[in-house]
């Protein structure tokens, strides 16, 4: 065999190609590189929107002269300097919001299963809101604050369910409460601020892209470059976890292994996202769904989820923007916005018995 | 060469001891039915045989081989495991559910290698599920969606089949046509372990009955040899008659009325009687 040779078995559903070349062996579903093409135009055409769309509105002939360099001093500001460098940020961290909530809801086969819900994106919060205040400038701390909120969070979480940390509802529970305490502490360490930092804080809690630029887009950058091809080399292992653990256990999956690196992964990827970008709800929760039920089959849809959440944040962020003329909504408020309605059509849109 | 052979078998869960001591050996092309009551630690037995839980003594060898010596990926070369009522993520079709059973022999570049496509084929064929191929799973009977779980196990191509309850969610009709297919498969050659709660299904379709009680092995052997009153009142606590099936011979346990010994007996029928009501404890 020379050329790849294109296979027609019952074997394989409808929509996947097995392409074999000497020992090696691809799968090919179409389906879910279709989808992840058509998103990747819809996010190229909402980078394109953001762009543009503002207190002052650009054309598309005046975009293609900022990208051929033929543009005005005052074009080249407001689209490169301004609007390009958030569009980056909420892009990013959009990315890593879909990426983790998909491996939290994989692990935990539990659809709620989100960083939000277990308390991560709060412990991300409490990290960043100390490095905040430890500041002097009333600037945001250092990038690692965010992570490292998140870990404790994690932690504390694995510890109080204990056991029991793997399957069912108890780790959404224990996840709520954690959340619930965690925020209690931020609330109280905001209640003792002074004016220069609660400004700041109220600014970034309220998950607004105004003013993020590269020191935000740097270290999200480096971390999902970091975090994207361990990802990609779990997901065998993930897709078996989805059916059953004992299932995956017999069929040669390390168990323990794979939960740990993916929790991890998840657990940085949010804590990154929240601690540069402020507490966005309900991205990890959408963005996953959506992407597995485009992608179709019952498939677990990494990379679709990461298109998603960029997508669904570059878009809240851009409708923040222009929605309201002259007062600028921000990103994490419209996602709160869209969030409560979306959680009740999903409700309304699951089929009884199939919760997951 | 036994198939397998548990030695000296000790675990516990926690502090409590589970298994106390249980030996036992399956040939090729055997089914060997496990029973006993709840509790009794068969599915511990089954969880121990198949590597995912760690005994405190004893060893369980597959072909010769200690399971405990062997790295994860060729035990899943060896051994394949059906746990009770699995759950496939929603959508998932049936062809995309079987391929699942060929991660043993898979890697990132190899993702569907000649043999994968010949195990899944034949598993779907030995199964009767290649015209369901294209389903989605969750639009199934229940007896359908059991055979291409079974196929999914079959495509691991493992000479020991380790089944837990299969036919504990399906009707009577379901059930025979499972079972009926589980026979086929050691047929062909394969051992097959699975652990069954209908007595009668037990004897009818065990080559191998093992009984069990407290972690403790009763008794072991075929079928017409080991069932008898004594058997039965050991391992349940009731008076029962034990009949001859017409055709094949299999035992068949009938209990007699009022035959429970146990002072909870009254209890446990009453709270039967009234789960009826469903609004009533739930």
């Amino acid at each position: 065999m020379n050329a790849p040779l294109p296979l027609v078995p019952r074997a394989l559903e409808a929509g996947t190609l097995g392409l074999r070349w000497g020992p090696f062996s691809l799968l090919i579903a179409w389906r879910p590189l279709l989808t992840g093409l058509l998103l990747l135009l819809a996010l190229a055409g909402a980078i394109a929107l953001a762009l543009l769309a503002g207190d002052t509105w650009f054309t598309p002939a005046d975009l293609w002269a900022v990208l051929s360099g033929r543009a005005s001093p005052d074009q080249q500001l407001l689209m490169i300097e301004f609007r390009l460098p958030r569009i980056l940020v909420g892009l990013l961290a959009g990315a890593a919001l879909g990426l983790a909530g998909c491996l939290t809801q994989a692990l935990s086969r539990n659809r709620l299963a989100v960083p939000d819900v277990l308390g991560v994106s709060d412990g991300a919060t409490l990290g960043a809101v100390v490095g905040l205040i430890a500041s002097t400038s009333g600037m945001l701390g250092p990038w690692w604050t965010g992570p490292l909120g998140a870990l404790v969070a994690i932690v504390l979480l694995l510890l109080a369910a204990g056991r029991h940390a793997g399957r069912g509802e108890q780790i959404l529970v224990v996840g709520l409460a954690i959340a619930a305490l965690l925020r209690a502490f931020v609330e109280l360490l905001l209640s003792r601020q002074d004016l220069t930092h609660a400004g700041a804080l109220y600014n970034w809690s309220t998950g607004s892209l105004s003013g993020r630029g590269l020191d935000a887009a740097l270290p999200l950058t480096i971390g999902l470059a970091c975090l994207f091809l361990p990802t990609l080399l779990l997901l065998r292992q993930l897709n078996l976890l989805r059916l059953d653990p004992d299932i995956a256990r017999t069929l040669g999956v390390n168990l323990q292994r794979t939960r740990l690196l993916a929790l991890l992964i998840a657990v940085l990827l949010a804590g990154l996202a929240v601690g540069l970008c402020g507490p966005i709800a309900f991205v990890a929760l959408a963005a996953p769904w959506l992407a597995s039920r485009l992608a179709g089959g019952g498939r677990l849809a990494l990379l679709g989820s990461a298109l998603t959440g960029a997508l669904l944040i570059v878009l809240a962020d851009t409708g923040g923007r222009i929605l309201l003329a002259g007062n600028e909504l921000p990103a994490g408020v419209v996602c709160n916005l869209l969030g409560g309605p979306f959680l009740l059509w999903l409700l309304f849109n699951e089929r009884e018995g199939e919760a997951r | 060469m036994s198939r397998l052979i548990v030695d000296q078998l000790h675990a516990t869960h926690g502090q409590r001891p589970v298994l106390r001591g249980i030996s036992l050996s399956v040939e090729p092309g055997q089914i060997a039915v496990i029973v006993g009551p709840n509790g009794c630690g068969k599915s511990t037995l089954l969880r121990s045989i198949a590597r995912l839980h760690a005994p405190n003594q004893g060893t369980v060898k597959v072909d010769g081989a200690d399971i405990w010596q062997l790295r994860p990926r060729h035990v899943a070369r060896r051994l394949a495991l059906l746990p009770q009522a699995p759950q496939a993520p929603e959508g998932m079709t049936v062809a995309a559910l079987i391929r699942h059973g060929r991660h043993p022999y898979q890697s990132l570049f190899s993702q569907w290698s000649a043999a994968d496509e010949r195990a899944v084929t034949l598993a779907m064929e030995a199964t009767g599920v290649a015209d369901l191929a294209q389903r989605r799973l969750d639009e199934l009977s229940g007896g359908q969606r059991q055979r291409c779980w079974l196929a999914m196990s079959l495509a691991q191509e493992t000479p020991l089949l380790l089944l837990d309850e299969p036919t504990s969610a399906l009707d009577l009709g379901h059930q025979v046509e499972v079972l009926d297919q589980i026979r086929l498969l050691a047929a062909s050659g394969r051992s097959v372990v699975m652990v069954l709660h209908d007595l009668a299904a037990a004897a009818r379709y065990a080559d191998v009955l093992i009984a069990m009680r407290d972690g403790h092995l009763l008794a072991a052997g075929a079928p017409r040899d080991i069932v008898t009153p004594a058997l039965v009142k050991r391992l349940y606590d009731i008076e029962a008659t034990v009949l001859k099936a017409p055709g094949d011979g299999a035992p068949v346990v009938v209990p007699l009325e009022g035959g429970q010994l146990r002072p909870g007996a009254v209890l446990s029928q009453s709270l039967h009687v009234s789960s009826g009501n469903p609004n009533l404890y739930s």
